[in-house]
């Protein structure tokens, strides 16, 4: 049941008239609701790993309680390597044993000795990486003490699945969405209106952005040996908007749906695209995800404390698990390991919390040199995309050499071009409203809030109608692969 | 709650009443389409507008469409004919067409079915769904057969809208079609007909590149379909007659189990009594010339080919005796 389609529209409405209306607002019920109605939604993918969610769930919660109950540190040391192996352990298992297995045999091969791995035919289960760091963020938290576990199993259940994030995120943290779900929670107009906007944003994001670049960007992906530089770099920018919208229009959807019920997510995405160094961009993209890494990686291995030399290793380790979280395929390491080379200067120089606030704030347009920073940092970006859309590092290495080769002047040639156009339009328009919001939670959470109403309602019809007439053809979102 | 409700049922009514009249709107403007769609408008208005009206009826896929001339059908048998064939489909959606044509026309005394090694399949997703848009809106028997294939939902027939969601090109054709409707929209079908005056389209000689041989996988559900429909031109006694017309020949190689499928019209044939004429070894099959891919002849095979068939009519007295 994808975010962008009608049974999804069906699901929700039933859920938040039950949620509100038939629970009589009675938090225990409404937490029950709310898990069993995560549970249905992520059965419609495939409802035999519903088992795997419930296990992990299961043992993340026995372990926490065995953790807190442990007298000595060595008993809470094992509950803590037991919960961490198993749930690593099937993160392998479903996303990294053929890599591995397939990986292996290549270097072998290379010595002479030949076998054909022993390779496992599963199908990833929706959602793996999100969940599994939803529950090791939770025995870590506990291990370190940090918190105390969670003794509600329905609450704790609610925490790891509640549906909006189940599959794609924001990666939440316990001390965050528990006592959320712990607290009685009211109808707020204000906030429901809001999720409604961001609703209808993250919609446009997907359907209208990221679906319509989609379509070119897989055409020219597709046929990366026969298009000349020049296409090669459109159809990088097309796959750099698609992932941008598709993301961060899931994102968009699962925080305004989660407004809804009165439960606020964290945010994902900070205007990326408008970021005048790298490290600002990781500040602003999949913010749940970095601040995992920073938080359980980064600073355990010693963060920025220390030595040069240190600080590089750390930044390079996080960047390359970061790569590897996304996909078993050297193509996510070496789009992670760019990153770590992008980002590098500031690390060595001190200089990557130059940039924390916002691009231009309380102006209309950025500096010359702020310019200059937003579209290098944005270059660099696209350059990195490739990697993490190519289907192996062959490909991406021919992208980057058509796209550093002469071939870069000639001209664009695409089937469709008039389309092309048109998602072109539409993707400037997106970013025009992009940069009038950007001091804002998502773009159009305050635009146009203090004209009159008939000005606000016109412009949210216009964005559905504009949903209604370019909506692409329906494209899974990329970020449930991972 | 109460204040939130009450301003969100504000916000979408004015959508819902107005959903139904745009819905029409762009219904409307798109039939006027001639050429939309693989040029299948104008006989599904014939259809609907009950403008059909004819005593010989042709059937099948894009083959019977380009194959079989009913005007001069028509001018040699002293009759009207109409050709229904329908671009890339098989039996199940032609047989809607007959299924409404029965209900909304007269019957017709002679249906030249032209069979073909596709008629018996059925495709998991339903190729040019366009063509159904103008006329889909509440339509049950439309809504029965379409639904059969994975695309289509229901809901695209019962919620106004629905179906054009995110369906920017027909939207724009509408658009298009209501600012100047005979802009760039000539009649190039005639009673369903469209002589293919093109040269040789390699279309064939790439599906040759990428595959071997090809095989027909039959649906059990549509051969009992279409047995169904044997029976029942029987019960109301319309004449009804195979056509397997030509193939070039080193198309019909390509086919890795074409003799089994065609093997079943041959029974079909014999155990209902309908006549069944194969042109798979007719002279024209073996001339290229007559062909712009291996499926379809151009305009002077098909002139040749009807011809053909209007003597075998005549000379087997298939229209005349009725």
């Amino acid at each position: 049941m994808l975010f962008n389609t009608l049974s999804f529209l069906f699901f929700l409405v039933l859920v938040f008239s039950l949620y509100w209306f038939v629970t009589g607002k009675n938090l225990k019920i409404q937490n029950i609701l709310l898990l069993v109605t995560s549970y249905i939604f992520y059965s419609c993918w495939d409802w035999r790993f519903l088992f795997l969610l419930v296990f992990s769930t299961v043992l993340d919660y026995y372990t926490g309680l065995k953790m807190c109950e442990s007298d000595t540190a060595a008993n809470r040391k094992k509950w803590f390597w037991l919960s961490i192996t198993v749930n690593l352990g099937f993160l392998g298992i479903f996303k990294y044993y053929n890599f591995f297995a397939e990986s292996l045999a290549s270097l072998f091969s290379n010595f002479g000795i030949y076998f054909s791995p022993f390779t496992l035919s599963v199908i990833l289960p929706v959602g793996i990486s999100f969940y599994t760091f939803h529950g090791l963020s939770y025995v870590i938290d506990i291990y370190n003490q940090r918190i105390k576990a969670e003794k509600n199993f329905i609450d704790y259940s609610l925490f790891v699945s509640f549906f909006p994030l189940l599959v794609a995120g924001p990666i939440e943290r316990a001390t965050h969405l528990l006592p959320q779900i712990k607290k009685e929670r009211f109808f707020n107009y204000d906030n429901a209106v809001k999720g409604l906007k961001q609703i209808l944003w993250g919609l446009f994001k997907k359907v209208v952005i990221a679906d319509n670049c989609a379509h070119f960007a897989n055409i020219i992906f597709e046929g990366s040996d026969t298009y000349p530089g020049s296409t090669i770099f459109l159809g990088a920018l097309f796959f750099t908007f698609q992932i941008y919208g598709d993301f961060s229009g899931y994102s968009d959807i699962a925080l305004g749906v989660a407004k809804l019920f009165g439960i606020d997510l964290l945010r994902n995405f900070a205007f990326p695209y408008f970021s005048r160094d790298i490290a600002e961009f990781w500040r602003r993209w999949h913010i749940s995800l970095s601040s995992w890494f920073k938080d359980y990686l980064y600073i355990p291995l010693g963060g920025s404390k220390g030595s040069v030399w240190k600080k590089v290793r750390n930044t390079f380790i996080i960047f390359l698990v970061s790569g590897f979280w996304h996909g078993a395929n050297w193509t996510f390491i070496i789009w992670g390991f760019l990153n770590a080379l992008y980002i590098m200067p500031s690390i060595v120089f001190n200089t990557n919390r130059n940039n924390i606030e916002i691009v231009a704030a309380g102006k209309l347009l950025p500096t010359l040199k702020e310019l200059i920073s937003i579209l290098i940092t944005f270059l660099l970006t696209v350059i990195a995309w490739i990697f993490f859309r190519a289907e192996n590092v062959n490909q991406a290495l021919l992208c980057i050499s058509k796209i550093f080769s002469q071939s870069v002047f000639s001209k664009i040639d695409i089937p469709q071009i008039e389309v092309a156009l048109i998602t072109i339009l539409l993707t400037s328009f997106f970013m025009i409203i992009e940069w009038i919001g950007r001091t804002n939670q998502f773009a159009i959470e305050t635009l146009f809030a203090k004209k009159p109403q008939f000005i606000r309602w016109s412009f949210y019809y216009i964005l559905i109608v504009i949903i209604f007439v370019f909506a692409g053809s329906n494209q899974q979102f990329i970020y449930f692969q991972f | 709650m109460k204040k939130f409700i009450i301003r969100l049922l504000f916000f979408v009514s004015p959508i819902f009443i107005i959903a139904y009249f745009v819905d029409i709107f762009i219904s409307n403007n798109l039939r006027k389409s001639n050429l939309y769609a693989a040029k299948e408008y104008s006989t599904w208005n014939d259809i609907v507008d009950e403008k059909i009206n004819s005593d010989i009826l042709i059937y099948g896929s894009s083959r019977a469409w380009v194959h079989v001339d009913p005007t001069m059908i028509g001018e040699k048998l002293h009759t009207q004919a109409y050709n229904l064939g329908m671009d890339g489909q098989t039996f199940l959606l032609q047989n809607l067409r007959h299924n409404l044509i029965l209900k909304k026309n007269k019957k017709p005394k002679l249906i030249i079915y032209s069979v073909d090694i596709f008629t018996l399949q059925k495709a998991k997703d339903l190729y040019n769904y366009s063509q159904f848009f103008p006329y889909m809106l509440w339509n049950q028997e439309m809504e029965e057969v379409v639904t059969q294939y994975d695309n289509v939902s229901s809901l695209d027939f019962k919620i106004p809208l629905v179906r054009y969601y995110g369906q920017f090109s027909p939207i724009s054709q509408s658009v298009k079609l209501f600012l100047n409707p005979k802009k760039n929209n000539p009649i190039e079908r005639v009673r369903g007909y469209q002589g293919q005056d093109i040269p040789w389209d390699f279309t064939f000689d790439k599906a040759k590149k990428q595959m071997e041989t090809y095989k027909i996988v039959k649906d059990s559900n549509t051969i009992h379909q279409f047995e169904k429909f044997i029976k029942e031109c029987k019960q109301q006694e319309i004449k009804l007659i195979f056509v397997y017309t030509p193939e070039y020949i080193e198309g019909q190689k390509f086919v890795e189990n074409r003799k089994e499928v065609i093997d079943v019209y041959y029974k079909l044939s014999k155990k209902y009594n309908v006549p069944f004429y194969d042109y798979s070894s007719d002279s024209l099959s073996y001339d290229k010339k007559y062909f712009y891919n291996a499926g379809h002849m151009n305009k002077t095979g098909s002139e040749l080919f009807t011809h053909k068939l209007v003597d075998v009519i005549k000379k087997d007295k298939l229209f005349t005796d009725l």
